[in-house]
């Protein structure tokens, strides 16, 4: 079992050596840093984060990634640009595997093995950040009792099919940053997907355990969903319904509706679009929160991108409605 | 018999007037030459050669990966008419668009071992992002002519069976202007292009 510490030497590790394997091995490396500021109105929440990444290729069509992430808040608690990566003031590694994969235009397959996220829905790194939304949708935020974006497996993962049509099936043992760990046991998560034509869909399943810091949550974790996408022209629809139970006793179901528009006349400017929901029912704790955001990412350059949401929630039990800003700026280097 | 001199006659006038040119193809070369830019080796230069007289080019197909995050390669010169295959090599999603000056497309989000493809229609210099990576971009240049090459990492490039003769070359390089100028092709004089 890696625990955090080793896998923090292990990324380290990574960083240092990567630069002379490639030198001796003629390895290629490539590595990333991005650095985002953001502020939101919503609790005066202030926000500063970075994530430092190196991918590659190894011997034999292997590949590896390896990611660490700091980042920090002040104000009050929040999920205000919590969409992918956990703020809380250390520096954590956050996915380390190696794969393999071999495609053609009728097969498909290949293997993960590491530390990664949980295969899970739209889980890929190009949906759970970068794509305009400062924060993760409701039901994939783990502080709302839901899946969270930042499960983190230790495992294997394996591929089969062909690119219209795969399947995904992942073992391993949680391993996550966040505030929230989830207690030990074996996870189970498993994923199909097709596409044809503009469409993709897909159904994943996930068993895993309840957060151990929530001492009265027993028994398992167990969610469904399915999703969906069409895109054309530059405009794309997605979305995800998810439905499961966090611990014994409860129940959490809820989804998102995602419209991005890129088109032509607009140049830099991604525009989003986000209505959703979620419910958790917990008997006298239950909430049913919705949202509904308005936004823009704008690729100032290849190194900076802007993006800026308006959020407005409803009023829902004892709450008063809400309508919050966030504005933040990421800056990217490659070498 | 007077009749079948005549024709034998016409036919030798014919043949006498006609044969050198219809006989003697035109003489054909390799032009070679090298790109540099600050006095260092370029590569990714596209050369080209103006030749609005010389066959269509072929229309082929080709490919530019996206592999590792990013696209490879960086710059691709293909013919007016040709195909270029998007294939999707890694395990995350991508999206390849252009807004440039050459075809606008925006080829949506696709999964890995997925591929789309465009159709290069007119000559102009397309600029590929990805929506979602802003570190991956290329370049694709079409040209309308069979006569073109791309420089390697020494700055070479070679263009082959060009038929001997005067043309206009432009060369283009990411980030410069693009240079234009004429070249005799035949006298085994390499193309130097200078940034």
């Amino acid at each position: 079992m890696v625990s955090a510490r080793t896998g923090r030497v292990l990324l380290l590790f990574l960083a240092l050596t990567a630069p002379c394997v490639a030198a001796a091995q003629d390895v290629a490396v490539t590595t990333e840093a991005d650095i985002t500021v953001g502020r939101s109105t919503a609790d005066d929440v202030r926000a500063a984060g970075t994530q430092l990444r190196a991918f590659g290729t190894l011997p034999r069509e292997w590949r590896f990634y390896a990611e660490a992430s700091w980042a920090d808040q002040w104000g009050e608690k929040s999920d205000a640009f919590g969409s992918a990566y956990p703020y809380n003031h250390r520096v954590r590694p956050v996915e380390i595997y190696v794969e393999r994969t071999s495609t053609s235009p009728h097969s498909l397959w290949g293997t993960r093995v590491g530390r990664y996220r949980a295969p899970f829905g739209l889980y890929n790194r190009s949906d759970h950040a970068y794509t305009g939304f400062l924060r993760a949708p409701l039901i994939r935020y783990g502080g709302y009792w839901a899946l969270s974006n930042n499960f983190l497996e230790t495992g294997a993962s394996v591929v089969a099919g062909t690119p219209r049509l795969y399947g995904e099936v992942s073992l391993g043992i949680p391993q996550d940053e966040d505030d929230l760990h989830r207690a030990r046991g074996f996870d189970r998560v498993g994923r199909v997907q097709a596409s044809v034509g503009d469409v993709i869909v897909g159904a994943s399943y996930i068993h895993t355990q309840p957060f151990k810091e929530q001492f009265w949550a027993h028994g398992d974790t167990e969610f469904s969903g399915v999703d969906a996408r069409w895109m054309r022209g530059g405009v794309q629809l997605r979305g995800e319904w998810i439905d499961g139970h966090p611990f014994a006793g409860t129940k959490t179901f809820g989804g998102y509706a995602d419209l991005m528009v890129h088109r032509q006349f607009m140049g830099p400017v991604t525009a989003v679009l986000r209505a959703e929901r979620l419910d958790y029912e917990a008997g006298p704790f239950s909430s049913y929160p919705r949202r509904y955001t308005a936004g823009a990412k704008v690729r100032l350059s290849s190194m900076l991108v802007a993006h800026v949401n308006v959020l407005h929630e409803p009023p829902y039990d004892h709450d008063a409605a809400e309508t919050a800003l966030d504005v933040a700026l990421t800056f990217s280097l490659r070498r | 018999m007077k009749k079948i001199a005549r024709v034998a006659l016409a036919l030798a006038v014919v043949l006498a007037l006609a044969g050198p040119h219809a006989v003697a193809a035109p003489e054909i070369d390799a032009l070679t030459g090298h790109a540099v830019a600050g006095g260092k080796p370029m590569a990714d230069v596209v050369v080209w050669l103006d030749a609005p007289s010389a066959p269509r080019p072929r229309e082929r197909r080709f490919v530019v990966h996206q592999r590792n995050m990013e696209f490879s390669p960086r710059v691709l010169a293909a013919p007016v008419g040709s195909t270029v295959d998007l294939p999707n090599n890694d395990r995350v999603f991508h999206n390849v668009f252009s807004f440039t000056n050459g075809k606008p497309f925006d080829l949506g989000l696709y999964p890995t071992g997925a591929s789309k493809h465009i159709t290069l229609d007119r000559a102009a210099i397309n600029r590929l992002y990805c929506n979602i990576h802003p570190h991956m971009a290329a370049y694709i240049v079409a040209v309308d002519s069979p006569y073109y090459a791309t420089s390697d990492r020494t700055g070479s490039f070679s263009i082959a069976d060009v038929p001997a003769g005067r043309y206009t070359y432009h060369a283009w390089r990411s980030g410069a202007e693009t240079l234009s100028a004429t070249v005799l092709v035949g006298d085994g004089q390499p193309l130097e292009i200078s940034w």
